[in-house]
């Protein structure tokens, strides 16, 4: 496949002559005292890395609600953030017209809440360091997806190092133009490859209830997810978690003194919600206060149900959600 | 009074107006008899029923939820049942893959299948006393 | 909030398994109960004024009705609710006698049941407002679909108050199968001049435009604009009509579904209706032997049709008469299980025909064997329990009626429904038989099941008069359950818009929210359910009223 290598400072070059033009943005990861996070790069490329191998937030999440079509924004960031880029695209949550989403090949991420010293910055170094799948997130370690395959463009890398970029679209073709050098034949085998199918997720009631049974219904889950996008989120409500006039309302009434729940419910309802969404980043897992396991349930159910539908969410921004679509003739065995 | 919820099942039903809730009218006007642990909840088409609803059902104490509509291609409302059976199936793998898939039933019945309603929600009933008689769920 | 909860017993339908004064008494004690009664028939003159006086002297706004179920008295309700000076959607149906007294024998049981589905009601009741009733134009015409004496008794009437009437006929001919018969019972009438007679009047009707080799090939829109296409020999033509008699009639039962009956494989054997038709040529010696067996393809579980065919036993006294009157030497046996005769001057006919000397036998045939020298008939004799065999000349099957071919195709293309037997279905079998589930799509004749035929005319008639009344004011109240959309919460994912099968959710490109166009709107609320967060909402059916319901259903008494 033709791609083209990028050797010699030839990204930095790429990515200054896109902001050359004022109103191009990129969102991509910046290398800080401590780790990387994420920053939105105008003026300048200081401190620009490739890699961001320390997951805090999914970086979908600074673009939902951005609705102009002035501003080019380019996106450099790992593929669970441009898949839900895609699903919030697909939910008319995000405008694409202006957006170059480029995946780059991920290796895998620590934890917001383990050590930062020693975790290398390179691809090659982060295949090492992750042979022990331990040190990596749950997320990551059953991930659907770790290859720039997802967007307008990717970069992939290879068994040498050696970046590569193709492109996977009209805008992408646009992004490989920006480099200062020739296509040539990338090799074939790269150094991640696909990821193997993820075991079916199986629990019980009991399981569910011991492993939420910590949650402080913080909601910082619901928050920090880049694909629940209501405005208004149901379980804001008197219907979920009723406080003063409407839970005195709600006792009299129903002569229950059982003080409202809910936290089962919450999760359970939110977990079939974003069924069909869910980009298994464990963003979710990540914001957790409690360390309750969210990841193993999320990405597990929805795996789960998006095979149903042979569905995987944001591999492609054209593909319609399974709940909004029907065969006439399927699903036989749903009827009991 | 005694409450019967600690012996019997619970059995929360949704039913669409034009096919499900059409055929327990008749079954009432044959005096057909069912299990009195069924208890139906009118809903104009089965689309209507939100996942969210079963969800709150079992939470709120249910021993088992189904959802009835008409026969895919003879939905009052055109095409509104094959989004039923989509989402249905998909919260039925869900309940699956918490090992509790048989709280959920799907059925179709048409407003003439009075005998089909009464025995699809009979036999419901009776597996679920079954499986809670022998302790084998909560 | 002021409730008032109405339990009925109707009469002892529902009392005699629910314990009314138990219900009654476990809702008066409820705090936000204002009044709590029962009585005998809420739906009487009496009933109603009872409640109308405690909504009046409580001060009430919300009342609760626990009888019968919901879909009957619709109208009588909202009206007393009206008379009341309530809004008439502030009323609430339980049903608990068809879903609670006539369904279980235990009288603890269905009381605590009663209680639940009443509880249910009063619950969501809270979250019921006004509504304004929906009003409609609708088009003050008809689509007639088949042109059989149903059909055309219904266009006449329709045509005479007035309104524009399409009648469409498949076939070439106006007619269907009266227009076969001969020497009609009991008006001794062909079927071809009593069709000629309707035909004609109702062609020189200038308000009537008659179609026949017409199919219809396509139907769409709701009541009172109902937009139906045409295929007629000389193209397609599209139609508006505010409401449809469907009058489609029925097929003869196919009696090679007996084929131990031999019919189709031996000249000898033929039904009623090729009777009608060869009855002036048949190959019989002039003493003919002839058997009439009734109940052909009817009350016969094991070909799938139990059902009694009504017409059935008259024919075959037609077909004895009229042997007996061509050939005064013939021996003709009539076999049958039970002889209904039951319009007027049946049983009379049934007498005179015996007296002209048809043998008639109790019995069940076997099978027939073509010999030689005629048909040998075997059977049993069921009054004497003894098999016999004898042997006829000829051999007329009285057959019953079948649904007509097109049942399936009309039930897809207008979305109703059919019976087990697929016939159509009708909305409630004694206060609505010529009502579909659809609101203007009414059924007459023989298709909605067997019935002779002053009673497919009548039929035909009735269902006019009901359209007639829904359409003559030239607009309509709809029940304005419909979808709403909160215009604070809606996040503009527009998964409703793509849900939606009516194709009634627009976007605003500026406002980045959806809204609803109601003329298009169906109601059905898969717009509420695809909303993860419920910012369209179905009014009627909001997920305040059913989280309600389902927590009253099973919560502690």
């Amino acid at each position: 496949m033709q791609a083209k290598p990028i050797k010699d400072g030839a990204l930095e070059r790429a990515l200054d002559r896109f902001l050359s033009d004022d109103r191009h943005l990129i969102l991509g990861f910046e290398k800080g005292d401590d780790g990387v996070r994420h920053r939105i790069f105008h003026a300048s490329l200081d401190r620009h890395t490739l890699l961001n191998p320390f997951f805090d937030v999914n970086g979908a999440l600074y673009l939902r609600r951005l609705f102009s079509k002035g501003a080019k924004v380019m996106l450099l960031l790992r593929p669970c953030e441009v898949r839900a880029y895609h699903e919030l695209v697909k939910l008319s949550q995000i405008e694409p017209e202006g957006v170059i989403a480029v995946s780059v090949d991920c290796p895998g991420t620590v934890s917001s809440k383990d050590k930062t010293e020693g975790v290398p910055l390179d691809a090659r170094g982060l295949a090492d360091y992750f042979k022990d799948p331990d040190r990596m997130r749950p997320a990551c370690r059953t991930c659907g997806e770790r290859r720039g395959v997802v967007g307008d463009a990717g970069i992939r890398i290879d068994k040498d190092g050696v970046s590569w970029a193709f492109s996977y679209s009209e805008k992408g073709d646009s992004f490989l133009a920006l480099f200062d050098c020739d296509s040539d034949a990338a090799p074939p085998e790269m150094l991640l490859g696909e990821s193997p199918k993820p075991e079916t997720f199986q629990t019980d009631m009991e399981q569910f209830s011991r492993d939420f049974s910590k949650c402080v219904l913080c909601k910082n889950c619901r928050d920090m997810c880049p694909v629940c996008y209501c405005i208004d989120c149901l379980f804001n409500g008197d219907e979920y978690l009723p406080k003063g006039d409407a839970l005195l309302n709600k006792v009299l009434r129903t002569g229950s003194e059982a003080m409202p729940g809910g936290k089962e419910m919450f999760h359970f309802i939110r977990m079939f919600h974003v069924s069909q969404v869910c980009v298994g980043c464990g963003a979710c897992e990540e914001a957790c206060p409690q360390g309750i396991p969210l990841t193993k349930y999320f990405k597990g159910i929805s795996e789960r149900l998006q095979g149903m539908f042979s569905y995987m969410s944001g591999r492609d921004p054209g593909e319609t959600i399974p709940y909004l679509t029907f065969l006439e003739d399927e699903l036989k065995d749903a009827e009991d | 009074m005694e409450d019967q919820a600690g012996k019997n099942p619970q059995i929360i039903g949704f039913a669409c107006s034009f096919c499900t809730f059409k055929a327990s009218e008749m079954a009432g006007s044959l005096r057909m008899k069912y299990p009195e642990g069924v208890r139906l909840i009118q809903v104009p088409c089965s689309s209507r029923v939100d996942p969210a609803f079963v969800i709150k059902s079992i939470f709120e104490g249910a021993d088992a939820v189904f959802v009835a509509g008409c026969h895919p291609g003879d939905c009052h409302f055109i095409k509104g049942n094959y989004f039923t059976r989509r989402k249905i199936a998909a919260l039925k793998e869900m309940f699956d893959a918490f090992s509790m898939k048989e709280k959920l039933r799907l059925f179709w019945v048409s407003a003439a299948e009075a005998r089909r309603f009464v025995e699809k929600v009979t036999a419901m009933h009776d597996e679920i006393k079954e499986a809670k008689d022998a302790g084998k769920t909560n | 909030m002021k409730t008032g909860i109405f339990i009925c017993h109707c009469g002892h339908n529902i009392k005699h398994t629910v314990d009314v004064k138990k219900v009654r008494d476990y809702f008066s004690k409820l705090p936000n109960v204002t009044v709590s009664m029962d009585y005998p028939f809420v739906c009487s003159e009496p009933g109603q004024d009872m409640i109308r006086e405690n909504i009046e002297k409580e001060g009430l706004d919300r009342v609760i009705i626990a009888s019968c179920t919901p879909s009957l008295h619709q109208d009588l309700f909202k009206d007393l609710l009206k008379k009341a000076e309530l809004n008439p959607f502030l009323v609430r149906r339980v049903g608990i006698r068809e879903h609670c007294s006539w369904v279980g024998d235990d009288l603890e049981k269905n009381t605590e049941k009663a209680i639940r589905l009443i509880r249910a009601g009063l619950y969501s009741a809270a979250h019921h407002v006004p509504l304004e009733e929906k009003r409609v134009d609708v088009t003050k015409s008809a689509l007639v679909i088949g042109g059989g004496v149903s059909g055309l008794s219904a266009a006449l009437f329709l045509s005479k108050m007035g309104m524009y009437v399409y009648l469409v006929e498949k076939e070439e001919r106006l007619g269907g199968h009266v227009r076969t018969l001969k020497d009609i019972w009991p008006i001794r009438q062909d079927g071809e001049d009593v069709i000629s007679q309707m035909e004609a009047e109702l062609r020189a009707r200038e308000n009537v435009e008659v179609f026949t080799s017409t199919a219809i090939g396509s139907f769409e829109g709701s009541f009172g604009n109902y937009e139906a296409v045409l295929d007629t020999p000389t193209g397609e033509r599209k139609i508006t009509a505010g409401g449809v008699i469907v009058a489609i009639g029925f097929s003869p039962f196919d009696a090679r579904m007996k084929p131990e009956l031999c019919y189709g494989r031996d000249e000898r054997v033929m039904t009623t209706i090729d009777f009608e038709s060869r009855a002036g040529s048949l190959a019989v010696p002039d003493k003919p032997r002839i058997a009439i067996l009734h109940c052909v393809g009817s009350r016969d579980e094991q070909i799938g049709k139990p059902y009694c065919s009504r017409v059935c036993c008259i024919n075959a006294l037609r077909v004895g008469n009229a042997i007996k009157d061509k050939y005064k030497d013939s021996y003709v046996e009539s076999f049958y299980m039970d002889v209904r005769a039951h319009p007027r001057g049946g049983e009379e006919f049934f007498e005179d025909t015996q007296e002209k000397g048809v043998l008639f036998t109790r019995g069940n045939i076997a099978e027939i064997i073509p010999g030689p020298d005629g048909l040998l008939v075997r059977g049993e004799d069921t009054l004497l329990a003894e098999p016999f065999e004898r042997e006829f000349d000829l051999a007329v099957l009285s057959i019953g009626m079948s649904p007509p071919v097109d049942s399936t195709l009309i039930a897809s293309l207008l979305k109703i429904t059919l019976d087990k037997d697929k016939f159509f279905l009708e909305a409630h079998i004694k206060l609505r038989p010529f009502d579909t589930a659809v609101k203007g799509i009414f059924i007459s004749g023989t298709c909605s099941g067997p019935k002779d035929m002053e009673e497919a005319i009548n039929h035909g008639r009735a269902s006019a008069v009901k359209l007639f009344g829904f359409l003559n004011l030239g607009y309509a109240f709809v029940d304005p359950f419909i979808a709403m959309v909160d215009m604070k919460r809606c996040s503009g994912c527009r998964m409703c818009e793509k849900a939606c099968v009516a194709k009634a959710i627009k976007y605003d490109e500026v406002k980045r929210i959806v809204r609803v166009e109601e003329a298009a709107c169906m109601g059905c609320g898969l717009c509420n359910s695809t909303c993860p967060s419920s910012a369209i909402g179905l009014k009627g059916y909001v997920d305040m009223m059913i989280d309600d319901e389902i927590g009253a259903l099973v919560e502690a008494i």
